[in-house]
C-alpha cells in the first residue's frame, strides 16, 4: 500500500538471500571458504595452502588455461542485471558484468568499470564516477558512460517504466538523474542524502547500449540478450545455457582488469547439499559450498581445500507483535520476549545443530559489520531460573497442565512456522520447542512452504511467531526489518514492531554520510534491539566452500562469495585442463 | 514410485477376463483361506505385519519400559551415540533415541499406510459400484472424474494438496488416497459389469428387490475378494510412496518421525552416523517386502481366477 | 465398429486433458494465496510494481478466465512464457523432454528386455527353486525405496570407488560438464539412473508377466494345442508367450505418464535435467504457465498413450470392441 517517501533502502543481497530459499532442501546459506590465499608478485602467484596446515609457502607460477566447474543449488533465471533478484542470476551476471564498483572481501567498495569511488558533492547529494580509460565490450566496441547511463536508465527512467525492473522502487526514489557529461564521465544525483547508495546501487552489471539501447521498454523483458547475452564486459563471457543442467562461460580478452587465467568457466545446477558434496568428493565439481553437516565427509575425503569464514548470514526469529492477534496478546511484554531468549542454549546448538559452523548471535549487527556492537545493553546467556523468574513477575503463571497463563487466562501457547525442507530451521524449531517446553512454554513447530511463509511474513501477518534465514548486506542499515514503516503490507517488519527510538536511530543513520555518527546511531539501536528483542537473532552462520585441489587463486571472503567475485580472474588449475 | 498408475497397476490382480462367470459362496471363503493358511511365507509376513502394528499401537509402553525415552526428547548433547546403552539403536542428530522414533514413526507410516487402504478401497467401490450398476450417464460422468484423476501426474496432486493440507498422517493418508481411490473405481466397475451379467442378478432385480440390497447383498459379496486383494498389496506401495513424498519434503513434517522422514533425514550424516540409515531402511524394506509377500499370498488364496494353480 | 470405438476415446480424451489442466490450475490457484510468482520478496517493491505484475501475469483476472484466455493460447500454439524466468515454456519443455526420454525410455527398453524373460522362466519352472529366487529377487525389488538405492548406488560406485582410484560412474547429470556429450560420455551418465528406474519396472512386469503366463497357459486353447501334439516350445512361445503379453501391452501403456513424471526422484536423486523435475520445482514456485504447460503436453501423452493401448488391445483381443 503506502510507502513512506522517507530513506529507505537495502541492498539486494540481503532479499536475494531470502529468495534463496526457494531450493527444495536448500542448504545454500552456508557458503564459505577459500582454498588458498593468493597474493600476486610479478607474474608469479603465492600461495598458503589453507589445508595443509603448516607454514610451507611455495611459489608456483600460475598456468593459463584449462576450466574449472562449480556447483550450485539453483539454476539461473536471467543474465540482465536489471531484472535479475536472485542469487544464482546474480552470482553468474557477476562472472559476466562489471558495475562501477565492486566490494573487497571486508565489504570495502573498489573502483571496477569506474577507475575509484565516485567524488561526492558537498551536499552529499551529487556522485562523479570517472570511467578507466578504454573499456572495452568483449565484441570489441568501447563501452562508455552512456551505457553506465542507460543501465540506470532502465530502472529510474520513467520512460522505462514498463521495464519489470526489481530495482525500480528504490531507483527510481532515489535517483533525480543519470548523465554522461563526456564518454568517460558519470553523473548520478540522488534526490536526497542517503549513505548506502554506493554499496547497494553501485555495484549492478553495466549493460551494453548498443545491443539493448534500440528496443522498447516492453521488449527488454523478454529480449534475447536475457537469455543469451551476446556481449559482456566482465572476466568472462556467455557461451551457452541449458536450463536445470549448466551455464558455460568463455574468457572475456577484452577485460579490463587483463583475460583472466581460465578458458572456461561452467556453473553447473545441482539438486542439493548431498549431491554437491558428492560430486565434489568425486572432482565432477571444482568448487562448491558446503552444507555444515557435510564438512568433515568432504574434508576427509581429501580431495579439496576447504574453508570457513563468518558471514552476515542468519538465522532468526520474530515475534507477531500485532495487538489484534494472539501473537500481540501473548508477547507484548518485552519481559515475556526476553524470557523467551534466555531459554535458549544457544551454545549447545553451535555443534548439534551448526556441527561447529555458526556463532551465536549477541547483537543484531553482524559480527562482521563495522558498526557491530559486541556487548549491547542486554546480552543473552542461556538462564534457565531467570527466563522463569521474568515470566513469573510478568504475570505468567503455571497452570496445572504445567503450561503458563495469564491472570486473563490466556495460555503462552503459539505455533511456529518456518518453511519446509530446511532441516536447520526445522532442527532449530524442535530445539526451541523442548527449551521453552522447560519453562512452561508450549510452542508448536509448523512447515509451511516458502511461498506460504513469504505471504505470512509480508502480507497476510498469520504467525504468531516465524523463524527464517536473512542476510544483510555490506551496509549495517537494518530498516527494512525493523523501522516502522515497513509494518506496511508488503514490507518485512512482519512483527509489527513500532519502536519510535529505532525509528530515529535508523533514519538518522541513513541520511548521514558521516562514518562515525553512524556507528553512535547505529549502537544505540543495538541497545534498544537487544532490550526489545522483537526478532532475536539466534546464529550467525559460516561461510563454507570447498575447491578441488587442483583450483588455485580462490578467494573467498565474506563479502565475495557470490556476486562480487574480484579474484576471479586470477583463478587457474595446475592441470591446465 | 510416484506415478499414477502406481496403485492401480499393483491392484491389477492379474489379467481380466470379461464375462467370466463366478459365484463366491461359503465354500469359496473357506477355501480360500484354507489356501492362504497353507502358504507359510504369507503367513508368516502377515504375522511380522501384525506384530508391527501391534509394536506400533502400544508404542507408549514400549517407549515407557523398554527404551525409556520419549520420541520427541533431545539430548544435545548425546547426538550421534552409535548403537549400545542406554539407547538401543543410537541417536540421531538432535540426540534423540533412535528405536523409541522407529517405534513412534510405526504409528505414523503404517497409520498412514492403512488409512490411505482403507480410504481408497471406500471411495474407490462406493464410486466403482455406483457406476457400474447404475451405468448411463453416472457411469459416464463418474468414469471421467475417474480418468481425469488418474490421468494428472500424481506429483502435482501431491505437492499441490500438501501444500492445501499440511501434512499429518490424516491429511497425508488422504492425499496419498486421492491418487489411488481411481484405479479401484475403475477395477470395481468392472468386476459388477461382470456379474451384472450374470442371471441370477437379473432374476433378483426382477422380483422388484430395492437397488442398496442389491449392491450390498449381491455386488458387494462378489467385488471382495478384488479388493481384499489390493488392500493387501497396497500397504507396501503405500509406504513407498509415503517416503518418496518425505524425501521430496512434501511428506510428514518433524518433529512427527515416520520411517521416511527418519531416512531422508539420515541421508545426509551417512559417512559418520550409517546406523542413522540403516535402521528406517531395513525396517523399510522388510515391512514392504513382508507386506507384499502377504498380497502376493493373498491373491494366490484369493483370486478366484487363479482358483486351477 | 472401431471408428465408432476410437471416436468415443478420443471424446473421453478430450475430456480428460480438460479436466486434469482445469483441476491442477484450480488446485494451484487455491493454494497460491497472495503470493506473486517471482518477484514478490523484494521490500523495494511499490504496491504499483506489484500491481503491474500481477496484471502482467494476468493473476488479476479470476482464475477461469485465466484458464481460458491460456487453453485459447495453447490450443494456438502459444504455451507462454514461465513467470519465474520469462522464458518460453515450449523452450523449457523442449530442453528437457529429451533428457526425461533418454532416462525412461532406457528404463522402459532394459525393464521389458529382463523382465518378459524373467516372468516366463518363472511361469515354466512354476514352484521350482528358480522361480521362488525370481520371486523374491522382484518382490525384493519392489520393497526399496527408489531414492535410497539411488544415494546408495552413488555412494558406492562414485564415490566410494573414487576414493579408492578405481573407474568410477559419474554421480550426476546428463554429460559431463565440460567436454563431455558423445554417446560414451551419455551412457557413462545413464548407467545408475536407467538402473534404478528399471528396477521398479523390472519387478512389476517380471511379476505380471508370470502370472500372465501362467493365466495362459491354463487355457482351454494351450491344453488343445498340446493335445493336437504341437511341440512345446512352439506352444509356449507362440501361442502362449503372443497371449501373454496382450495384457503387458496395457501396463506398459498405462505406464506412459510414468515416463515423464515417473522419473522424477531418479532426476532429483541424479540431477538429471528432466521435465520432471521442471515441473516439481516451478510448482513449489507456482509458476503456473510452466506447470500447466507440462501438465498439458504430460497428459496429452497420457491420453494418447491410454488410446494406443486401448485401440491396440481392440485390435489384439475382439472380445474387447463388443463388450
Amino acid at each position: 500500500m503506502i510507502r513512506d517517501e522517507e530513506a529507505e533502502d537495502k541492498g539486494f543481497e540481503q532479499f536475494e538471500r531470502f529468495l534463496e530459499d526457494w531450493s527444495r532442501r536448500d542448504f545454500l546459506r552456508r557458503m564459505g571458504g577459500a582454498a588458498a590465499w593468493t597474493a600476486f608478485s610479478g607474474g608469479v602467484l603465492e600461495f598458503l595452502d589453507a589445508c595443509a596446515g603448516g607454514n610451507t609457502t611455495t611459489s608456483v607460477t600460475a598456468k593459463k588455461g584449462g576450466h574449472i566447474v562449480e556447483g550450485a543449488f539453483s539454476d539461473v533465471r536471467t543474465f540482465n542485471s536489471m531484472l535479475s533478484s536472485d542469487t544464482a542470476s546474480n552470482q553468474v551476471i557477476g562472472l559476466m558484468f562489471d558495475g562501477l564498483l565492486n566490494s573487497k572481501k571486508n565489504g570495502d567498495l573498489v573502483g571496477a568499470l569506474a577507475q575509484d569511488l565516485p567524488k561526492t558533492s558537498a551536499d552529499g547529494l551529487t556522485y562523479t564516477f570517472k570511467l578507466r580509460p578504454n573499456l572495452k565490450w568483449s565484441d570489441g566496441q568501447a563501452l562508455t558512460a552512456d551505457d553506465v547511463v542507460f543501465t540506470y536508465q532502465l530502472a529510474y527512467d520513467p520512460k522505462y517504466a514498463d521495464v519489470a525492473s526489481p530495482r525500480r522502487g528504490d531507483l527510481s526514489k532515489y535517483i533525480a538523474s543519470a548523465t554522461a557529461p563526456d564518454p568517460q564521465t558519470v553523473v548520478i544525483t540522488t534526490t536526497q542524502v542517503f549513505a548506502p547508495f554506493l554499496v547497494s546501487h553501485g555495484q549492478y552489471g553495466i549493460l551494453p547500449k548498443h545491443v539493448l539501447g534500440s528496443l522498447s521498454a516492453k521488449d527488454i523483458n523478454t529480449a534475447d540478450f536475457n537469455k543469451a547475452p551476446t556481449v559482456s564486459n566482465g572476466a568472462f563471457k556467455f557461451v551457452s545455457w541449458q536450463s536445470g543442467q549448466q551455464v558455460t562461460l568463455a574468457r572475456n580478452d577484452n577485460y579490463w582488469a587483463g583475460p583472466a587465467l581460465l578458458d572456461q568457466y561452467i556453473y553447473k545446477v545441482l539438486p542439493d547439499s548431498t549431491t554437491v558434496a558428492n560430486q565434489l568428493k568425486t572432482g565432477e565439481i571444482d568448487i562448491g559450498p558446503v552444507d555444515p553437516s557435510q564438512y568433515d565427509s568432504v574434508k576427509a575425503s581429501g580431495n579439496t581445500n576447504i574453508v570457513d569464514f563468518p558471514v552476515a548470514i542468519f538465522d532468526f526469529y520474530a515475534y507477531n507483535l500485532d495487538p489484534t492477534k494472539l501473537g500481540g496478546k501473548l508477547f507484548a511484554q518485552k519481559e515475556v520476549r526476553q524470557a523467551l531468549v534466555y531459554a535458549l542454549d544457544r551454545n549447545s546448538w553451535v555443534n548439534a545443530i551448526y556441527f561447529g559452523h555458526a556463532s551465536v548471535a549477541t547483537s543484531v549487527e553482524p559480527p562482521t559489520s563495522w558498526a557491530f556492537k559486541a556487548k549491547p545493553q542486554v546480552v543473552y546467556t542461556f538462564d534457565k531460573a531467570k527466563a522463569n523468574s521474568l515470566l513469573d513477575a510478568a504475570g505468567w503463571a503455571k497452570g496445572s497442565d504445567g503450561i503458563r497463563a495469564n491472570k486473563d487466562g490466556l495460555k503462552l501457547q503459539f505455533e511456529m512456522h518456518t518453511n519446509a525442507g530446511n532441516k536447520q530451521r526445522e532442527s532449530l524449531l524442535q530445539v526451541m520447542q523442548q527449551s521453552w517446553k522447560d519453562i512452561g512454554v508450549d510452542a508448536t513447530p509448523k512447515l509451511i512452504q516458502f511461498p506460504q511463509l513469504v505471504t505470512e511474513i509480508v502480507s497476510t501477518r498469520t504467525f504468531d511467531m516465524f523463524l527464517v534465514g536473512f542476510s544483510w548486506g555490506q551496509d549495517p542499515d537494518e530498516a527494512p526489518l525493523f523501522h516502522s514503516r515497513n509494518t506496511a503490507p508488503g514490507g518485512f517488519n512482519g512483527a509489527d514492531f513500532k519502536n519510535a527510538d529505532v525509528d530515529a536511530a535508523l533514519d538518522g543513520a541513513l541520511t548521514t554520510l558521516d562514518k562515525n555518527k553512524r556507528k553512535q546511531l547505529y549502537y544505540q539501536f543495538q541497545d534498544i534491539m537487544s532490550d526489545q528483542v522483537p526478532a532475536p537473532i539466534l546464529m550467525f552462520n559460516k561461510g563454507i566452500w570447498a575447491t578441488s585441489k587442483r583450483v588455485m587463486g580462490a578467494d573467498f571472503g565474506t563479502y565475495n562469495q557470490f556476486g562480487n567475485r574480484p579474484w576471479i580472474q586470477n583463478v587457474w588449475v595446475t592441470d591446465g585442463k | 514410485m510416484i506415478d499414477p498408475g502406481g496403485i492401480t497397476q499393483l491392484d491389477l490382480p492379474g489379467p481380466a477376463i470379461e464375462g467370466e462367470a463366478r459365484r463366491p459362496a461359503q465354500s469359496y471363503w473357506n477355501e480360500s483361506w484354507e489356501r492362504l493358511r497353507a502358504n507359510r511365507i504369507g503367513v508368516f509376513c502377515g504375522a511380522l505385519i501384525l506384530i508391527l502394528a501391534l509394536i506400533a499401537i502400544a508404542a507408549p509402553v514400549f517407549s515407557q519400559f523398554v527404551t525409556h525415552f520419549d520420541p520427541a526428547r533431545q539430548h544435545l548433547s548425546d547426538n550421534f551415540r552409535s548403537p549400545g546403552h542406554p539407547y538401543l539403536l543410537g541417536t540421531d542428530e538432535l540426540g534423540r533415541d533412535t528405536l523409541t522414533r522407529l517405534i513412534y514413526g510405526g504409528r505414523v507410516t503404517l497409520g498412514v499406510a492403512f488409512l490411505t487402504v482403507a480410504l481408497s478401497l471406500t471411495l474407490g467401490t462406493t464410486v466403482g459400484l455406483v457406476a457400474g450398476y447404475y451405468g448411463g450417464w453416472p457411469d459416464d460422468i463418474l468414469m471421467r472424474v475417474v480418468d481425469v484423476f488418474l490421468a494428472i501426474p500424481a506429483i502435482f496432486l501431491f505437492i499441490l494438496m500438501s501444500i492445501l493440507f499440511r501434512p499429518n498422517a490424516i491429511t497425508l493418508a488422504a492425499i496419498i488416497a486421492s491418487v489411488g481411490w481411481g484405479g479401484v473405481a475403475r477395477l470395481v466397475r468392472g468386476e459388477v459389469l461382470s456379474v451384472k451379467q450374470r442371471d441370477f442378478i437379473l432374476a433378483t432385480r426382477s422380483i422388484g428387490a430395492r437397488d442398496l440390497r442389491l449392491i450390498f447383498r449381491h455386488l458387494l459379496p462378489n467385488v471382495l475378494p478384488v479388493l481384499i486383494v489390493a488392500a493387501s498389496l497396497g500397504v507396501g506401495q503405500i509406504i513407498l510412496i509415503e517416503a518418496a513424498l518425505d524425501f521430496l519434503g512434501l511428506g510428514i513434517q518433524p518433529p512427527t518421525a515416520s520411517w521416511g522422514n527418519m531416512l531422508t533425514n539420515a541421508e545426509s550424516y551417512f559417512f559418520h552416523s550409517g546406523w542413522l540409515v540403516v535402521f528406517p531402511g531395513v525396517t523399510i524394506f522388510v515391512t514392504v517386502l513382508a507386506s507384499n509377500l502377504f498380497g502376493n499370498a493373498v491373491r494366490d488364496a484369493f483370486d478366484p481366477r487363479l482358483k486351477a494353480h | 465398429m472401431i471408428v465408432k470405438f476410437i471416436a468415443r476415446r478420443l471424446l473421453a480424451s478430450v475430456i480428460v486433458v480438460l479436466g486434469v489442466t482445469a483441476v491442477t490450475l484450480t488446485l494451484m490457484d487455491r493454494t497460491r494465496g497472495a503470493y506473486v510468482p517471482g518477484l514478490d520478496l523484494n521490500p523495494a517493491l511499490r504496491p504499483e510494481d506489484i500491481a503491474r505484475l500481477r496484471a502482467d501475469l494476468g493473476l488479476d483476472q479470476p482464475f477461469y478466465q485465466w484458464y481460458v484466455t491460456w487453453l485459447w493460447n495453447v490450443l494456438h500454439g502459444d504455451f507462454g512464457r514461465s513467470m519465474i524466468d520469462g522464458s518460453p515454456v515450449l523452450t523449457h519443455i523442449l530442453e528437457r523432454l529429451p533428457n526425461t526420454l533418454e532416462l525412461t525410455l532406457t528404463a522402459v527398453v532394459l525393464g521389458i528386455l529382463i523382465s518378459i524373460p524373467l516372468g516366463v522362466i518363472g511361469a515354466l519352472r512354476r514352484g521350482s527353486k528358480t522361480d521362488h529366487a525370481l520371486t523374491v529377487f522382484s518382490v525384493a525389488g519392489f520393497a526399496v525405496p527408489q531414492f535410497w538405492l539411488g544415494l546408495m548406488l552413488i555412494l558406492v560406485f562414485s564415490v566410494t570407488f573414487e576414493h579408492y582410484g578405481w573407474p568410477w560412474l559419474p554421480s550426476g547429470g546428463v554429460t559431463s560438464p565440460f567436454g563431455g556429450g558423445d554417446i560414451g560420455d551419455r551412457l557413462l551418465h545413464l548407467i545408475m539412473p536407467a538402473t534404478v528406474l528399471s528396477f521398479f519396472y523390472l519387478s512389476l512386469w517380471s511379476r505380471f508377466t508370470r502370472s500372465s503366463m501362467l493365466e495362459v497357459l491354463s487355457q482351454d486353447y494351450i491344453r488343445t494345442a498340446r493335445a493336437k501334439g504341437m511341440s512345446e516350445r512352439r506352444v509356449v512361445y507362440l501361442h502362449g508367450l503372443r497371449n501373454a503379453l496382450i495384457p503387458l501391452v496395457t501396463l506398459i501403456g498405462l505406464e506412459l505418464p510414468g515416463l515423464v513424471s515417473g522419473g522424477l526422484i531418479v532426476e532429483v536423486v541424479f540431477s538429471w535435467p528432466g521435465l520432471g523435475r521442471l515441473a516439481f520445482e516451478r510448482a513449489l514456485q507456482y509458476d503456473y504457465t510452466t506447470v500447466m504447460g507440462v501438465v498439458f503436453f504430460v497428459t496429452l501423452l497420457v491420453v494418447a498413450g491410454n488410446l494406443l493401448a486401448d485401440v491396440l488391445y481392440a485390435v489384439l483381443d475382439p472380445r474387447i470392441r463388443y463388450s
